[in-house]
């Protein structure tokens, strides 16, 4: 155990420690539940995302194999070189329970027949619908790289706070009882030790008072 | 051109006919269990040779896309050794200076990107009239005007179109500029090469001008599914067509909706678009009219085994015959390594 004073001002010290400790427990615990609500509302969106997400490329990845077929692998290729790379997001954050999160701005990245690069002639409708497929999936990826990182956010949150309300329930708040008692305990001690050593020294003192009185009733008589 | 040439060219290109796969052989692929199972099945088509040679280089697809695109090539360059005289020759290289079009296009857009040239020349369709050390020259161009400046140099006539508007793309840069350039060039030069009145300038005339109405629908379509401006649609639409003139097209793109043009094409050649299933024309899914436009073609194309067989009619009925064969076999290969399953598989093959 930690060097401790078994003073009565330690014992007043660590009871306020104690009382602190339970304090930052309880909202710790209440931060706790109100992130595993927020965690939960998330994940509820997060999992109906992915279902449409699996959807969508799946979806995708047929039409994008029919194109391959029908209209040959050089024109699919070739086109794809006619189509703008870079792609720019607006990311901001916001604050859920003190937890920072992203908030993705929603750009929908689905462009029309013109906006592809592309000449319609020479290039077909399947390639305009693969297109919009694969578009349709990387709009679902954006939302769901918001939802995604708020929810791995949420979770780290939810575990460290876990581990600080484990850590004070139990590791400092026994420990701090454990030393109240150990206080306790060498004050009750002392306080015991006082007292027979009062008596002692009363009985000592009665003991010489008795001495004396004798010595001088003996003086007296002789 | 003499008869004689002809009669032995016909005789030739009827044997290959002969030799295509029917509509029975091709269900036989398309009911095969996976990729390994067709590719051994055409190992008992005359694609044996193609496929043996791309066996030795490639495993799987790979070999399949390999094999298809030497029988094209071969196919080409057999077709074009047939045909002698040079009238005949260039009326034949119109066919194929549509995939040098797309090859300068892929060119021009891999190079507007930056692309490496061995992504670009991997890109690029083994056919057209460029040979290979012309294409692997203009890959390794700087950028989009050194690929010009170079077709310029050579002499290639696809520059003057690319010269004309390079201004104007690079002042919108916006590569579409260049792209509509060459493809609007390609027509109106085909067309000014078959503007004769011999029966085979006549045939390439008729199959040009068919296939400029079929592009332009595809294009109306696509115009309407996007919500493209009116006043811009004007600009994407190909002249000379042989049926719908660019008023009439900007007709059927000004009435917004799909059903609208299909009710106005009703008296032409194309109203056999209003067969096509309602939930398609609800589901604006283009693919399913180009699909149908596209068989319309092959159609006219193959009806072309009937015209003279003293003219040049044979060889291009062939070569759409022989390219939509080489689809189907793709179709089939692809869809059988991606596990699609057989009925949508089929839906994707065009049988005439």
């Amino acid at each position: 155990m930690e060097q401790v004073h078994p003073t009565r001002m330690e014992l007043i010290k660590k009871n306020g420690q104690i009382k602190l400790a339970e304090q930052g427990r309880d909202l710790l615990r209440q931060k706790m539940d109100a992130l595993i609500q927020e965690f939960f509302h998330i994940m509820i969106s997060v999992s109906k995302s992915r279902e449409e997400l699996d959807i969508a490329a799946i979806a995708a990845q047929r039409s994008l194999c029919v194109a391959e077929a029908v209209d040959d692998l050089t024109a699919l290729k070739s086109a794809s070189f006619a189509t703008k790379r870079a792609l720019t997001l607006d990311i901001r954050g916001k604050n859920i329970m003190g937890v920072p999160v992203p908030l993705v701005e929603r750009k929908t990245v689905t462009k029309s027949v013109l906006e592809r690069g592309y000449s319609m002639i020479g290039t077909s409708g399947r390639i305009d619908e693969t297109a919009e497929r694969y578009e349709t999936e990387l709009d679902l990826i954006i939302g769901l790289a918001e939802t995604e990182t708020s929810l791995r956010r949420l979770g780290d949150e939810i575990q460290m706070n876990r581990r600080r309300v484990n850590a004070l329930e139990q590791v400092l708040i026994p420990e701090l009882k454990r030393q109240a008692k150990y206080i306790k305990i060498a004050i009750g001690e002392r306080e015991r030790e006082d007292l027979y050593r009062l008596k002692k020294v009363k009985k000592i003192i009665e003991q010489n008072a008795k001495k004396k009185k004798q010595t001088a009733a003996s003086v007296a008589a002789a | 051109m003499i008869s004689v040439e002809y009669d032995y060219a016909n005789a030739r290109i009827r044997a290959m006919k002969s030799r295509l796969l029917d509509r029975k052989e091709l269900e036989e692929l398309a009911g095969k269990l996976d990729l390994e199972s067709v590719i051994n099945q055409l190992e008992e088509t005359p694609y044996r040779e193609d496929i043996e040679s791309a066996s030795v280089k490639y495993t799987g697809i790979a070999c399949v896309e390999y094999a298809l695109r030497q029988s094209l090539s071969n196919t080409f360059r057999l077709i074009l050794s047939f045909v002698k005289g040079e009238d005949t020759q260039t009326l034949m290289e119109i066919f194929l200076n549509r995939w040098d079009i797309q090859n300068i296009k892929t060119i021009l857009r891999g190079k507007n990107i930056h692309e490496p040239a061995n992504e670009i020349l991997e890109s690029l369709a083994p056919a057209g009239a460029l040979d290979d050390a012309t294409l692997v020259a203009l890959t390794k161009q700087l950028d989009v005007k050194a690929v010009i400046d170079l077709l310029a140099t050579w002499g290639i006539e696809y520059s003057r179109p690319l010269t004309q508007h390079f201004k104007e793309y690079s002042e919108r840069k916006d590569l579409v500029v260049l792209e509509y350039a060459l493809d609007k060039f390609y027509y109106e030069h085909a067309l000014s090469v078959a503007a004769g009145e011999s029966y085979d300038e006549g045939i390439i005339r008729g199959m040009l001008t068919r296939e400029i109405d079929v592009t332009n629908i595809k294009s109306v379509l696509r115009i309407i599914r996007d919500k493209v401006e009116l006043e811009d649609a004007q600009y994407y639409f190909i002249r000379g067509g042989k049926e719908l003139d660019v008023n009439k097209l900007s007709a059927l793109s000004a009435t917004r909706t799909i059903d609208g043009v299909i009710k106005q094409l009703t008296g032409t050649s194309y109203d056999f678009l209003a067969s096509v299933p309602d939930e398609y024309v609800k589901m604006e899914k283009i693919s399913a009219f180009e699909k149908e436009l596209d068989t319309f073609l092959l159609h006219k194309a193959l009806g072309l085994f009937t015209g003279d067989p003293l003219s040049i009619a044979l060889a291009i009925g062939y070569l759409w015959a022989k390219l939509n064969e080489i689809a189907n076999i793709r179709i089939i290969a692809l869809c059988k390594t991606e596990y699609v399953p057989e009925k949508e598989l089929m839906e994707e093959l065009v049988f005439v």
